[in-house]
């Protein structure tokens, strides 16, 4: 398997794939500046702008997982910010029980990881990515759900 | 208004079934949903109209092949404003429909909700041998109260069942800590509950301390026996891949959320294109990695649909047993709903007025979310 090698963490090249669910009046628009501002960030996130994170089904996060994501990461407007008032207080909600079924499941939690991000936050934003990041990168490429896959 | 009902030539099952004859007469209901014997001795479920078509009522039969409310939920999309359906159900019957009610799939205008206590039932499927000729069956299993705990032969669900009196309901039925021979214990919690007893003789009282007692061994006896359960199902689930084993014999039939009583999307989300792959890219799969499973999607089928759930799930344990390979899903619901449920203090079907979990929230909670 050549993506064995590719994805070897002791060999310190493991870059992990993240797909990260922002948020479009927010943590994308933070992610904006933090290319306009030409900040530096890991480059291991996919990005899939959302409308709010109220949108972010838990089933998004499990296919991600599925199809072969290493970590997922959802962000969207601080608490109180939220473009539709309440879209990430029930978010919040949704991804505490979702973080559970993951441990039950015998996904590390730590493969999916929420933030607030603002707007005006790029050096947050970075930040953020470079964190979780770091984090997936520890516990390595991600086979569980995959593994039913494979005949 | 509560108190105890004299039971007639110590069948209990008959003076229910008169009571049932008399609201038809009376016109307090236009029909009762009740468990009922089908010809062959099976458990089922009937519609009665007619109070001379109530012999066909069983309304103790002790086991279970469907959870009434996903019927509940049909017939109350059917009925008329007018109509006054009494619904004779189970405590995990009721709280489905407590959560249907709040999911405003059911509307409860038209229905009566009479529970009945409830200390276990048998699978439908093979119970017909465990009753054999035993046409005193259904009163000799609520007589002989002392082995409820201990019966091994109950649906794994209700071996765990903490709730052996109904939590919501306009009127209950109890036997558990009665003598049943000789009396019911009948308690109205709502005014429709109360109009229903009207011209009742009832020997109006508090409710008897050793039916309480009684309740309670039996609930902590379950919580006991639940704790087990989910400390082996845990043992079984650590390591990695497990999740994977545990569903491995999974033929993807989709039974188990069929049956599901709160599950009521009437367009099923996982028959959408959200969630089916279409056929080319399962080829697009295979030529890119070689091989790939079909069908594919059974983790994440039951990742989603435990997702989908969990906040309502009243573990009833049915998913279980209409599975046809027997993976223990009644285990794995209790253990995965409880947690969530807990999450939010919530308890599926306790009450009308509670909101449902996902639906609310409060600013002040899950604070470490977003910042870690
Ligand atoms: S998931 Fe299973 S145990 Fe839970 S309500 Fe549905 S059928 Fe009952
Ligand atoms: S009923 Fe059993 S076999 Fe069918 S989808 Fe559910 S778990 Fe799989
Ligand atoms: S609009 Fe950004 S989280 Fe709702």
């Amino acid at each position: 398997m050549p993506e064995a090698a590719a994805t070897n963490p002791a060999a310190g090249v493991f870059e992990p794939k993240i797909v990260a669910f922002l948020c479009n009046w927010c943590s994308y628009a933070g992610a904006d500046l933090a290319g306009i501002s030409r900040i530096q960030y890991p480059p291991s996130i996919r990005v899939i702008r959302v409308p709010c994170s109220g949108r972010v089904d838990p089933f998004f996060i499990l296919k991600a997982l599925q199809s072969g994501a290493d970590g997922v990461l959802v962000s969207g407007c601080h608490p109180g910010d939220c473009h539709y008032l309440t879209g990430n207080y029930v978010a919040r909600r949704r991804f505490a029980v979702l973080n559970d079924l993951l441990e039950f499941a015998g996904i590390d939690p730590g493969r999916v990881s929420f933030s607030w991000v603002s707007a005006a936050e790029g050096e947050r934003f970075a930040e953020v990515v470079r964190d979780v990041t770091e984090k997936v990168r520890q516990l390595g490429p991600n086979r569980k759900l995959l593994k039913e896959e494979v005949a | 208004m509560k108190g105890t009902l004299k039971v007639d030539g110590k069948n209990p099952e008959a003076t229910i079934r008169s009571l049932f004859a008399r609201w038809l007469k009376e016109s307090k209901l236009s029909a009762v949903l009740a468990p009922a014997y089908s010809t062959a001795g099976t458990a089922t479920v009937a519609l009665v109209s007619d109070p001379e078509k109530l012999s066909e009522a069983a309304p103790l039969l002790p086991a279970m092949g469907v959870n009434s409310a996903s019927i509940v939920a049909e017939i109350a999309r059917e009925a008329s404003p007018n109509a006054k359906v009494g619904l004779f159900l189970r405590p995990c019957e009721l709280r489905a429909v407590v959560e249907l009610m709040k999911l405003k799939q059911v509307a409860p205008e038209s229905l009566l909700l009479i529970g009945v206590d409830c200390p276990g039932t048998y699978k439908a499927a093979g119970f017909r041998n465990v009753r054999g000729k035993d046409a005193d069956f259904d009163n000799r299993h609520v007589r002989e109260q002392s082995g409820y705990a201990e019966n091994v032969n109950f649906r794994t669900a209700c071996q765990m069942c903490e709730y052996p009196k109904p939590l919501v309901f306009d009127l209950n039925v109890g036997f558990v800590g009665m003598d049943p021979d000789k009396e019911l214990w009948i308690e109205a919690a709502t005014d429709k509950g109360k109009a229903l007893l009207e011209g009742v003789e009832l020997d109006a009282q508090d409710e008897p301390q050793k039916r309480k007692q009684a309740l309670e061994k039996l609930s902590a006896a379950r919580k006991a026996r639940t704790a087990a359960r989910i400390e082996e199902l845990d043992k079984a689930m650590m390591g990695p891949e497990k999740l994977v084993e545990y569903f491995a014999d999974c033929l993807n039939c989709h039974n188990c959320m069929k049956v599901c009583p709160v599950c009521y999307c009437r367009e099923c989300f996982f028959d959408s294109d959200t969630f089916q792959r279409d056929i080319a890219e399962h080829v697009r799969v295979s030529l890119r990695k070689g091989a790939t499973r079909m069908p594919s999607e059974t983790l994440l089928f039951h990742l989603t649909r435990m997702n989908h759930m969990m906040a309502s799930c009243v573990q009833c344990g049915i998913c279980e047993d209409s599975c046809p390979v027997t993976i223990g899903l009644a285990t794995l619901f209790k253990k995965v709903s409880q947690n969530a449920q807990k999450e939010f203090d919530y308890v599926s079907g306790r009450s009308l007025d509670e909101p449902l979990p996902l639906v609310t929230f409060r600013e002040s909670e899950f604070l470490k979310i977003g910042e870690g």
